[in-house]
């Protein structure tokens, strides 16, 4: 139990539980460390002094046999090094498709350069925005390459939305066309785009399933962000 | 199943032969008596393991395939995702089992299973877990005298119904408010009518032996910390087959299958009530799964949400762990019938 204790803390202390569950866990996480190791700590010191009384008859076991399948996650986490949710998760499963949440969206500022967004907000904008705010501005949104036959000249902006952990993610996808570019899967990249309006409405019958947008420039970010995943709050 | 886990049981392994204990047993005494000569071997298991693990790393060559590393992804946050639950359920559970007495509890819960067993589900809404921290706390409440009926109540209740669950619900269903209700409304019912069906089993002999405890220290803040340490070790263990379980469904049954059946509703609500078995997804994070398949009707992501809290892969292993085996075969497919008609008929009535 020390052990798992002090592997959360170091876990909390490098960011790397970022990959795992969504920022917001990781207050639950830090108390669940503490209680851990806390009664680590009782059950070590317990332990020593009870052998130390007598060794023959006062055995005690800290529990059943099952429970050392606990340490499986740690094994596991040494030797396969997982990896945040990229291109392969996104493969299988649909893209999320926000539904209509505002009434009204606030105009956007493009007076200062490319407006920096969640993908969520863009979807949200390019899907349900009747007065079209997002028409002819320039927008930052930051997210995995994946590429994709449905795109030939691009590639699919990628970002997972996690509200808990990692086993809950749905990937939210822009069609990004960009036909200078060509980066492998899962390279995180900033890319600058232009939302191009549908020929036909969204929510039709016949209408486009997925949201596109010509690329004003792409750069490559050599590594992931801190918070891999966008939250659904 | 993959062959990570394959491996690294492996490692585990020898504390299984060596002092001859099988893997998985319900019985609790043979525990508790503490004749188990672990604690000598475990540390060493430990270190082992970990040697092993550091060698694979980086020379078999399959354990960097993608989808090896996207279950081991899936697998380790389920596990990190239910432990702060877990580790709130059996703090929970170690108070029970130090500062209640079998004497309160008969004092304080209805005599009566009609009275008893609505209350424990009321009582439930209390707990702001998800479903991995309310098994210990079940346990403690049978083992501490709450009528059986009326602590599995309370078992199916507390991660479905609370405040965190519902307050999340809203979050992701922002246009469909009734589907809150129907949710709560739901997942009462079911927790209600399994708790009736266990009042009026007469064979109850099931859950006997379930969380009987030797004293073996004395004052209550040991044994506070004693129990709550067990629970989680206990409880923990089986939240790890489950999670492997998960992890590894999850990969082999790609949810676009779903797509396929999005026309029929029958199907698709058998097909929900199946997803929400085989994902084993949080009861807090669950309604944004189902929130993220809009193609599909409201009453068969219902089904998805009342079936998830109460049982899944995790908790089924969860609930042999902590219950016994044969209660768990009995529980399960009883259950996961309830919670499927109840959300079914809610959602025709509500939706």
């Amino acid at each position: 139990m020390l052990v798992l204790g002090a592997v959360i803390a170091r876990l909390l202390r490098s960011g790397g539980f970022g990959m795992f569950v969504q920022q917001h866990m990781q207050y639950p996480l830090m108390a669940a460390a503490v209680v851990l190791l806390i009664f680590g700590g009782y059950e070590a010191i317990a332990g020593v002094r009870e052998e130390r009384r007598d060794a023959a008859s006062v055995k005690r076991s800290t529990g059943p046999t099952i429970g050392w399948l606990l340490m499986l996650p740690l094994l596991v986490l040494v030797a396969v090094a997982p990896t945040a949710l990229g291109a392969a998760a996104a493969d299988r499963v649909d893209a999320y498709t926000p539904t209509q949440t505002n009434s009204s969206y606030s105009p956007l500022d493009t007076s200062k350069g490319p407006v920096e967004m969640r993908v969520f907000e863009f979807l949200d904008r390019a899907l349900w925005d009747d007065t079209r705010t997002l028409e002819g501005a320039a927008v930052r949104l930051e997210g995995l390459v994946v590429n994709d036959p449905d795109v030939p000249d691009g590639f699919k902006l990628t970002r997972f939305m996690v509200s808990c952990c990692a086993a809950d993610g749905i990937p939210l996808q822009v069609s990004v066309h960009a036909p200078s570019v060509a980066l492998p899967d899962d390279t995180w990249v900033v890319a600058d785009i232009v939302w191009r309006p549908p020929d036909q409405p969204y929510h039709s019958p016949g209408g486009p399933s997925s949201v596109e947008a010509d690329a004003v420039s792409v750069v490559e970010v050599p590594d992931a962000p801190n918070d891999p995943y966008e939250s659904p709050y | 199943m993959s062959a990570v886990d394959r491996d690294a049981t492996a490692a585990v392994a020898p504390s299984v032969s060596d002092n001859g204990e099988p893997l998985a047993t319900n019985s609790h005494d043979h525990h508790h008596h503490g004749d188990t000569p672990e604690r000598g071997y475990g540390p060493w298991i430990l270190v082992a393991g970990l040697a092993v693990a550091l060698l694979l790393r980086d020379r078999v060559g399959w354990l960097s395939d993608t989808d090896v590393r996207l279950w081991s992804t899936l697998f380790v946050s389920v596990c990190i995702q239910a432990l702060p639950f877990l580790v709130l359920g059996v703090v929970v559970s170690g108070l029970i089992a130090a500062f209640v007495s079998p004497e309160f509890v008969q004092r304080i819960v209805p005599k009566r299973a009609f009275l008893a067993v609505p209350s424990a589900g009321l009582a439930g809404m209390a707990l702001p877990g998800c479903e991995c921290g309310s098994v210990p706390i079940a346990g403690r409440l049978v083992a501490a005298g709450t009528p059986q009926a009326a602590a599995l109540t309370f078992l199916l209740a507390a991660p479905a119904i609370n405040p965190v669950v519902l307050v999340s619900t809203a979050v992701a269903f922002p246009n469909d408010r009734e589907l809150v209700l129907a949710r709560f409304v739901a997942s009462f019912l079911t927790a209600i009518a399994v708790g009736t069906w266990w009042a009026r089993r007469t064979n109850t002999s099931l859950l006997d032996s379930v969380g009987h405890l030797h004293k073996h220290r004395e004052g209550k803040w040991e044994r506070f910390v004693d129990v709550a340490s067990r629970d989680l070790v206990h409880a923990g263990g089986y939240l790890v087959v489950g999670a492997m379980a998960a992890a590894t469904l999850q990969l082999v049954v790609p949810r676009s299958v779903l797509t396929s059946v999005a026309d029929s509703e029958v199907l698709s609500v058998l097909m929900f009530a199946a997803l929400a078995v085989v994902l084993s997804i949080c009861s807090e994070a669950d309604a944004f799964v189902a929130a993220g398949l809009p193609q599909f009707s409201l009453t068969s992501r219902l089904v998805f949400l009342v079936v998830g809290p109460v049982i899944d892969l995790k908790l089924v292993a969860m609930h042999a762990g902590i219950f016994g085996r044969r209660f768990a075969i009995v529980f399960a497919p009883v259950t996961l019938a309830v919670a499927v008609i109840s959300a079914v008929i809610v959602g025709q009535v509500i939706l």
